[in-house]
């Protein structure tokens, strides 16, 4: 028989359950995936599932967005805060972000498991729907000052009993919402979800009982914390502290956001501490974060410079202790304070900040900066599509340019890095899907050379493109963090490239467009956008030449910038395409600059 | 005179071969010969003429067929040892193969490396020209971007071109005006054209399918070449025909024009096998190897397909038969990591230096090391006795992990046993319950030498009642060739609606494939009435951008009006199926068509056949040995059963052991296994 006690729980039994489990919620994200509608669900996957216990501690989460994922007790306890009646077959929905979501587009579905009449479980589902109401057709408002301005909120409802729809709380959507249909399927996706999960929970419960199933769970949660605990151990003592800024958001912050991490280790206790609290009051505008968003990112930015594999549940969290302030920006915002763009940009830099405080232990510990990116690449794009006849009103972001990664000790950054918040998942969109579904051509899309942070380790590069409507005109929104202040390296390493994004007029000419901002676009004008390239690590004049050559020839770099910057020589191969390391020529150049 | 069939499938320690002559079939293993695989061939068909008591010539002279199921371009891949390719691509977009879909990775792990593409960005030229998602073009093509493009090839140098741009799809003038132009200047350069090879919309997949192919084109008809020169000149005249990854057999001439279709050919025969082995309408077929672990399923007596197959760093981009493999195997070594989990694989100790349990010199304790350990491998009949265990160095090496974990050496080694069943359950969870599939519903078949000591708990952890051991366990997927059709199918994207069926264009395009599909088979010399016809549809709500496929069935190869409510329900019911919801007034989008062939006939007659055993027999006892069982934490001493060449209906209960040659069946308490005449074991479990 299994032991009960979370220190002597069957170890085979623990590797079983927590595998199924993970199962239980790759099961639930393909079809959020699979049956959503909104192209950035469906094809960049912004969403994510996870389960947590009755009382509102995290168990599992399985490729998810980090962001999504890293508070969700916070999205949970309100619904046993509010109701004394949960029960079999209620689903819950949410996007409050006073009620524990990161922000008002990460609708969440919540259903609790009951097994003999005993709730046990939260299974959740989080996507990132298109369109929430708000006066434009944007998810991303960054002077919305205060919630009023951003649209329809689900203030942690009950929308379904008995596992079916309240047609009356539905309604609501279906009105207040772009494109309702389009919502209306993204949320029974989420039903779908949450409903599979639901039922494979209980037959889990159901072959292997109550008590142990409650007794694995205690031991998961020892199991994590013993894990962090370990990894904790193994850095040194000190504090550190790391300041970055987001970019100046016109009557909103005129000199930008500065945002600071001070991060403690105390090694022999096996804690980490994050203190926030030494950071402005909210903004008068959207970019205040969620304190799901400050509390979440705080152990995000500590996740990342731990063991990828250790369980990211209640129990390593508990290592990672949050100090945050009522009313900062980066903290505990004051209703109705806005925070429509809590989940990204000041967001990013947060994350930042705190992986970077890291760094400063020196090598081999840390990242760089990774680019923040909302650049028009990301842009929220409505218009009408005529193209099959009937005229159809549309309204998606797409996904078609990411940002740069930081590197690492060891390795460049990852290069469909996106953003802090993502953790590297989101999907590329297809050029052929986006073209398929909306009346706009995808012109370009390449890597940007000479945009890496150089560094022993690259920052990964930008991503460059352009895009335009094949039928009417059309609106783009976007909120570009990073056209100022640039992903800055680390231990000698250098910034990455600025994003950057312009207009190209009817007659070719280029204009550079302001970072927070609405453009329209007239048929035969395209945009042009560039993301943020990711910070380098190292000295660049320490890296190994053949990486250089390799960077040269794809197309990542230019043969001077080699010189330049990396202190690498380098000559073309006999066929004149092929790039070659003059090894006795770099030694030189880097011997005299040693 | 006796006619032999033949099916030889090579993998990449062994070379399986399965050979009936009607009556009598036979299971022989000959090493395997990277690179120069056509070696292990021929050895494996000595090995096979030996036991029919034939000489070589004589053995040949009288086969009537051969299938291969092959690694070469598995093998080639994932050792990076392809062609070298050249990409042509649409301007504006070179770096489809470097960006993808995104790879997966896990979020909070940045000690990784980028991966390289397939193609490097200097081996890939854009051209311009311009067609939309509609089919309009919105720039000429540049020709001489194309010649350009040419003379970069040949200077770099390249084997081969692949040609892919956007949207040729839907409108294929300009990639067909590059292949023209690229023959023109270079004739003797192998070219893939994408929407000749893989029509599906989605540039990444289609583009890194056309590349994969391209890069094979160095590989697999050269060796198709030797392998048909070296069986011709020992002697053979029959019909070689090589299995594909659509679970079915191609000419050679025909993988050799498309030998992407060679990718994973020989455990895609696994499936097929399972398919002619049981009666059953739902199946999941495993097979466990050295290193890797199989899996794949059945539903309704069909083969399930998959458009995300992963190879290297890469998705494969063509739709194939999902077979899945993980790292699971007998060489998977066990570890404990920092927190005190137990882990066991991916890392194997592969061939050299194997299993500690082998006395190569391993040291590290792998699952064969553990079940040695547990007693249910016996160390002086391992492969029928040709390869003694050492017991001794298979217990030091599972000491090292249960030191680290506080148990006993057995308990660890139990530890290590039921985690690597873990491991195989997540695989085998994988590809049924992310497909929808319960998999207490389904009937296992369990194939692999080193599978059946594993797979009654497996059946019981899964809540499986049913499973079969299969007599050619040990070489299920080369029996699948024996069993197998000519099987090719035809693709076509055509975007349409249930709200607007476009019904002449649908009939258009079906009629087309049809066609294609027919001379397909005609090549193939399959007689007009074995010649057999699927249709499929691929489709979504709007809105969504995944499709599910769902089968249907038009009167005479056309559609009517009458048609269209039919196959939006057959989609509704699919999508309700796999998502659990559906929207009966939802707007269904019908995407790609398909048309596959098959060729029933060529089917070997009488080759799944053998004599049946004789009824009424016992399995005689070769012994007792102790072997630990879980459940009572403790070894016990169990009768152990001579499995070769059992007679009908013997009746086992458990717990026992069936040894044979090439397995070790572990049956539980309350297990019991029943032989059939063909010499297959049927395991009931009562559940638990």
């Amino acid at each position: 028989m299994a032991e009960t006690t979370p220190e002597r729980f069957d170890p085979l039994l623990m590797a079983v359950l927590s595998r199924r489990l993970e199962a239980i919620i790759r099961e639930m994200s393909n079809t959020v995936m699979r049956a959503s509608r909104s192209a950035v669900i469906t094809n960049a996957r912004d969403m994510s599932c996870g389960i947590l216990t009755y009382d509102h501690r995290l168990i599992c989460v399985e490729e998810a967005m980090p962001i999504h994922v890293s508070a969700l007790e916070l999205t949970t306890r309100p619904i046993t805060a509010l109701f004394d009646d949960v029960k079999e077959g209620d689903a819950f929905f949410n996007n409050s972000p006073y009620h524990g979501v990161t922000h008002h587009a990460d609708m969440t579905l919540c259903v609790p498991v009951f097994a003999d009449g005993e709730p046990l479980f939260w299974v959740l589902s989080r996507s990132h729907h298109a369109d929430v109401g708000a006066p434009e057709p944007t998810t991303y408002l960054p002077y919305a000052a205060t919630l009023y301005q951003e649209g329809v909120h689900f203030p942690c409802v009950r929308i379904q009993e008995n596992r079916e729809d309240k047609a009356d709380i539905v309604r609501i959507g279906l009105q207040k919402i772009r494109a309702p249909h389009v919502w209306y399927g993204d949320y029974r996706a989420q039903v779908g979800a949450c409903r599979i999960g639901e039922r494979r929970l209980k037959a889990l419960v159901a072959h292997y009982g109550n008590e142990t199933v409650r007794a694995f769970v205690d031991a998961w949660m020892d199991y994590g914390s013993r894990r962090a605990e370990a990894a904790i151990r193994e850095l040194p003592a000190g504090t550190w502290r790391y300041t970055c800024s987001h970019d100046p958001i016109p009557g909103v912050a005129e000199d930008g956001i500065p945002i600071t991490a001070e991060v403690t280790i105390e090694p022999e206790d096996g804690f980490i501490t994050v203190d926030l609290r030494d950071n402005p009051d909210c903004v008068p505008g959207g970019v205040n974060l969620s304190e799901a968003c400050a509390a979440g990112s705080c152990r995000i930015g500590v996740f990342y410079n731990l063991d990828p594999t250790i369980p990211h549940n209640e129990g390593s969290a508990s290592r990672i202790r949050v100090k945050l302030r009522d009313g900062c920006v980066v903290g505990r915002p004051t209703f109705p304070a806005g925070t429509s763009v809590a989940t990204t940009n000041v967001n990013d830099r947060l994350i930042n900040a705190v992986q970077c405080c890291f760094a400063q232990i020196g090598a081999p510990h840390g990242l760089a900066e990774g680019g923040g990116n909302m650049s028009a690449g990301l842009g929220v794009v409505s218009g009408i599509d005529d193209r099959d006849g009937a005229p159809v009103p549309y309204v998606n972001q797409f996904c078609v340019g990411l940002s740069g990664g930081p590197g690492t000790h060891g390795h460049d950054g990852w290069l469909t890095y996106e953003a802090p918040d993502g953790g590297g998942v989101l999907v590329i969109d297809s050029i052929e899907i986006d073209e398929a579904q909306y009346s706009i051509l995808m012109e370009e899309r390449r890597i940007a050379m000479d945009t890496m942070g150089a560094g022993r380790w690259n920052g990964a590069p930008a991503t460059q493109g352009a895009y335009r409507s094949l039928a009417g005109p059309v609106s783009v929104f976007y909120c570009s963090d990073g056209d100022l202040n640039p992903a800055q390296g680390v231990l000698g390493g250098a910034a990455g490239a600025p994003s950057l994004n312009r207009k190209r007029e009817a007659d070719g000419s280029f204009r550079t467009l302001p970072s927070f901002h609405e453009e329209r676009l007239a048929p035969g004008e395209a945009m042009h956008y560039r993301t943020v390239a990711g910070g380098g690590y190292g000295e660049p004049t320490a890296r190994d030449p053949a990486a250089v050559a390799e960077d040269v020839a794809r197309g990542w770099l230019s043969i001077e910038r080699a010189l330049g910057v990396y202190r690498v020589a380098l000559v073309r191969a006999a066929n004149g395409i092929d790039i070659v390391v003059d090894e006795e020529r770099t030694r030189l150049l880097r011997a005299w600059e040693g | 005179m006796s006619q032999y069939q033949v099916s030889i499938d090579i993998g990449g320690t062994f070379t399986d071969c399965v050979v009936s002559d009607g009556s009598r079939r036979a299971v022989v293993k000959a090493p395997s010969t990277p690179p120069a695989f056509e070696q292990g061939f021929m050895d494996a068909l000595a090995l096979a003429a030996r036991a029919f008591d034939a000489d070589l010539p004589g053995f040949l002279a009288r086969t009537a067929r051969i299938v291969h199921g092959t690694t070469v371009a598995t093998n080639a891949l994932v050792e990076g040892r392809t062609g070298a390719v050249g990409l042509i691509c649409t301007a504006g977009h070179p770096d489809v193969l470097t960006l993808r879909e995104a790879p997966r990775k896990r979020a909070f792990d940045w000690r990784l490396d980028y991966p390289r593409p397939f193609v490097p960005r200097n081996r890939t030229v854009e051209v311009r020209g311009r067609i939309d998602a509609r089919g309009n073009e919105i720039a000429p093509l540049a020709e001489e971007d194309v010649r350009a493009a040419v003379d970069h090839f040949r200077r770099c140098p390249v084997d081969a071109i692949a040609v892919s741009l956007l949207w040729s799809v839907v409108e294929p003038a300009h990639e067909r005006r590059v292949g023209k132009i690229v023959r023109a200047l270079w004739p003797e350069v192998p070219v893939t054209l994408s929407h000749t090879l893989n029509p599906i919309p989605r540039e990444y997949r289609r583009t890194i399918a056309t590349a994969i192919d391209a890069a094979l084109h160095a590989i697999v008809p050269a060796y198709l070449g030797r392998l048909e020169g070296a069986v011709r000149e020992a002697g053979f005249g029959g019909t070689l025909l090589v299995a594909n990854c659509q679970g079915g057999m191609m000419t050679v001439g025909e993988i050799a024009a498309r030998p992407i279709h060679a990718v994973m050919s020989g455990p895609t025969l696994a499936p097929i096998a399972a398919l002619a082995l049981s009666e059953e309408p739902d199946i999941v077929v495993i097979d466990m190897g050295g290193t890797t672990f199989d899996v794949s399923a059945i539903r309704a007596r069909s083969l399930i397909r998959t458009t995300e197959a992963p190879i290297n760093d890469d998705l494969l981009g063509l739709p194939k038969i999902d077979v899945r493999s993980v790292g699971a195997g007998g060489g998977s070594i066990a570890w404990v990591d920092s927190g005190g989990l137990l882990r066991v694989g991916p890392v194997s100790a592969g061939a050299d230096p194997g299993p500690a349990a082998y006395g190569r010199g391993g040291t590290r304790p792998t699952v064969t090391d553990a079940n040695l350990v547990l007693g249910l491998l016996d160390p002086d009949y391992f492969l029928g006795g040709r390869l003694p265990l050492d017991t001794d160095a298979a217990h030091a090496a599972v000491a090292t992990v249960a030191d680290a974990l506080g148990l006993e050496v057995a308990e660890a080694a139990y530890a290590i046993h039921v985690t690597s069943n873990e491991n195989m359950i997540a695989a085998i969870e994988d590809i049924t319950v992310n497909e929808g599939i319960d998999p207490r519903e389904s009937f296992l078949v369990a194939g692999g030498g080193a599978t059946a000591c594993h797979i009654g708990e497996m059946a019981q952890a899964l809540g499986i009642e049913r499973f079969m051991v299969p007599g050619v366990a040990a070489g299920l997927s080369a029996f699948g060739g024996l069993v197998t059709d000519i099987r090719g199918e035809e693709t076509a994207t055509l975007h349409t609606s249930n709200r607007h069926f476009a019904l002449d264009a649908v009939n258009r395009t079906l009629a087309a494939l049809h066609e294609r599909a027919r001379r397909f088979l005609e090549r193939a010399g399959v007689p007009e009435p074995d010649r057999r016809y699927e249709y499929a549809f691929q489709a979504r709500y709007k809105y969504q951008s995944w499709e599910i496929e769902a089968p249907f069935a038009p009167a005479a190869g056309a559609l009517t009006e009458a048609d269209v409510p039919a196959l939006s329900d057959a989609f509704h019911a699919m999508h309700e199926r796999i998502h659990t919801i559906r929207e009966d007034d939802g707007e269904v989008e019908f995407t790609t068509w398909t048309v596959r062939a098959i060729g029933t006939g060529s089917r070997a007659a009488a080759a799944g056949e053998q004599a049946a055993a004789p009824a009424g027999g016992r399995l005689p006892e070769r012994g007792r040995r102790a072997v630990y069982l879980g459940e009572e934490r403790a070894f016990r001493a169990l009768p152990a059963y001579d499995g070769n060449a059992p007679p009908a209906g013997a009746e086992i209960a458990g717990p026992a052991l069936i040894d044979s040659d090439t397995t070790t069946i572990l049956l539980l308490a309350g297990q019991r296994a029943r032989t059939d005449a063909g010499g297959n074991f049927h395991i009931d479990t009562g559940g638990d």
